[in-house]
């Protein structure tokens, strides 16, 4: 896929279109910036480390059921996404307290909460992404009611199931903010990133930041805490079903096939006019990252006969 | 002339080959499980018929990564003779060994029965004892018999047996047995174990193995 022109540069992410109308690419960056921007620096890897963290994360959604814009991974900072329309919303999620909200309501950072928070904020720079709640939402037409429902439910469910998922990382998820956007159907899907740029990850059962706060509030290591979660992401099994069917390759005799199309020519299903048949497999595998091409090698190796048999495969939603 | 027979989990056409090639060739010849790696001294290796691993996935599929396949892979790099019978061809093709594949016989049927064949090539190490032409009978007994490959000319000087007249299982060009390149390497579907007797019916199978005797 061919980058075509540059859409958009943000602070931490270029987004470019495509040759399809329907797909971007995201190119993570090194940069990065907190406060409004008035703090900025390069941290070498970084890009690419939330690029493979995003990408492994939007993966799990993907199986979990939760609709992302996430397609494939390019390379190790370049996404292709689906192409949408962001709604101007930060959505976030909280499991205990932090940040802005310690300090708004005076509160100690890793207080637990009886229940996750939801907040939103209107996305503008200039207006330091004020906090708004639904019905500013809904007056002032960001969103539809149906889609603002769709997004918290969305936001919340991504919100246990990565809980669970940073949990396997030895990570307690704090907190986290969300993009959603629309495709031209008008279905909503998550979007933007999921990286320690978007939430705050702390070493299991202490207050050791994992996340953005180092390079924030300058506790140093930066760049190692961004390699360490890469690390402990692309270690972290998820378990997945891949679904292979191996065929004959076309113009091969498929015996079985002809019995079974004049058994069904027989019983008056004359419409029928050829029969192929196939093997199904499932394998339930514990994917960690670039098993694509592992599940390729398998289909070469062994699954498949190249001389007289195709294969194709694809994940189980 | 040292004869060393595979055995896998699922090969039954093992015993016959020894019976054949000790009390009636008078030639050494050992069981070489197929965990083994050590293919010294042998001269000839065989890969007899069966089921190995009950031709789960696809037959052969599973045999040609048993450890022994790596050292006849070796062995027959450097030259040494190899001959796959049925299930043994089979594995050889899924090896790599022989080129193109072994699908399913047309008539979806299990065929055992005796066919006649003709003789393509005997400038082979396997098949000295017969003259080119000659019509022989040997039995078959396979369901994945029917020998494929994409590309026919890529191998026409390579096919040594064909069934004559009637073409039982679909092979393309009714090619019943092939040899590598180098010639070393021997696949058929036919079974000389089974008719290397007269009471059997035929001796034609038992010129095949004093063909590899001779070759030495």
């Amino acid at each position: 896929m061919e980058k075509v022109k540059l859409l958009y540069e943000g602070k931490a992410k270029r987004v470019y279109s495509t040759d399809s109308e329907d797909q971007f690419v995201i190119e993570f960056k090194d940069t990065a910036t907190a406060f409004d921007g008035l703090k900025k620096a390069e941290i070498p890897g970084k890009g690419e480390a939330n690029c493979m963290i995003s990408s492994k994360i939007f993966e799990l959604l993907t199986i979990r059921g939760i609709k992302n814009h996430y397609i494939r991974r390019l390379s190790e900072r370049e996404m292709l996404v689906k192409s949408l329309k962001i709604f101007p919303i930060e959505v976030i999620i909280r499991n205990r307290v932090a940040g802005s909200m310690a300090k708004r309501l005076g509160l100690e950072e890793g207080k637990a909460l009886e229940r996750p928070v939801v907040e939103f904020c209107y996305k503008s720079d200039e207006l330091h992404d004020p906090m708004i709640n639904e019905d500013h939402i809904l007056a002032l037409g960001l969103a539809t009611e149906s889609e603002l429902s769709t997004i918290k439910e969305m936001a919340l469910k991504t919100n246990e199931i990565l809980i669970e998922f940073f949990r396997q990382c030895n990570l307690d998820l704090i907190d986290m903010k969300f993009e959603f956007g629309k495709d031209s159907q008008g279905e909503v899907y998550l979007a933007d990133e999921i990286s320690p740029d978007t939430c705050r990850l702390w070493e299991s059962g202490t207050t050791t930041s994992w996340d953005k706060d180092r390079f924030r509030r300058d506790l140093g290591g930066v760049e190692e805490a961004y390699r360490e979660v890469k690390q402990r992401v692309i270690n972290t099994p998820i378990e997945s079903r891949a679904r292979i069917l191996i065929r004959l390759k076309p113009g091969i005799l498929d015996a079985q096939g002809s019995v079974i199309l004049n058994a069904l020519r027989s019983l008056g299903f004359t419409e029928v006019l050829e029969v192929r048949t196939g093997k199904l497999l499932e394998l339930k595998v514990d994917r960690k990252i670039d098993e694509p091409e592992r599940i390729e090698r398998m289909c070469k190796d062994l699954l498949a006969n190249p001389v007289m048999e195709n294969y194709q495969w694809e994940w189980e939603e | 002339m040292n004869f060393g027979i595979v055995v896998f989990p699922g090969t039954n056409c093992d015993r016959d080959c020894y019976y054949v090639i000790k009390d009636i060739l008078n030639q050494p010849v050992r069981f070489i499980w197929h965990r083994e790696n050590d293919l010294k001294g042998i001269d000839c290796v065989v890969l007899p018929g069966g089921f190995s691993y009950g031709d789960y996935l696809r037959a052969g599929a599973i045999a040609r990564f048993s450890p022994i396949m790596s050292s006849v892979k070796e062995f027959a790099d450097k030259g040494g003779l190899v001959i796959g019978i049925c299930n043994g061809f089979q594995i050889l093709t899924e090896a790599g060994l022989l080129p193109g594949a072994l699908g399913r016989n047309r008539s979806l049927k299990f065929i055992c029965r005796y066919v006649d064949l003709i003789i393509e090539r005997n400038d082979t190490p396997f098949t000295l004892e017969f003259k080119k032409g000659e019509i022989i009978r040997m039995p078959i007994a396979h369901n994945e018999g029917s020998y494929y490959i994409d590309d026919i000319s890529k191998i026409e000087k390579q096919v040594v047996l064909r069934y004559y007249g009637e073409n039982p299982n679909g092979a393309i060009d009714n090619i019943a047995g092939i040899v590598n390149e180098r010639g070393n390497v021997f696949g058929l579907m036919p079974h000389p174990e089974r008719c290397s007797e007269k009471i059997l019916g035929s001796e034609d199978g038992l010129r095949i193995f004093k063909s590899i005797v001779r070759s030495l």
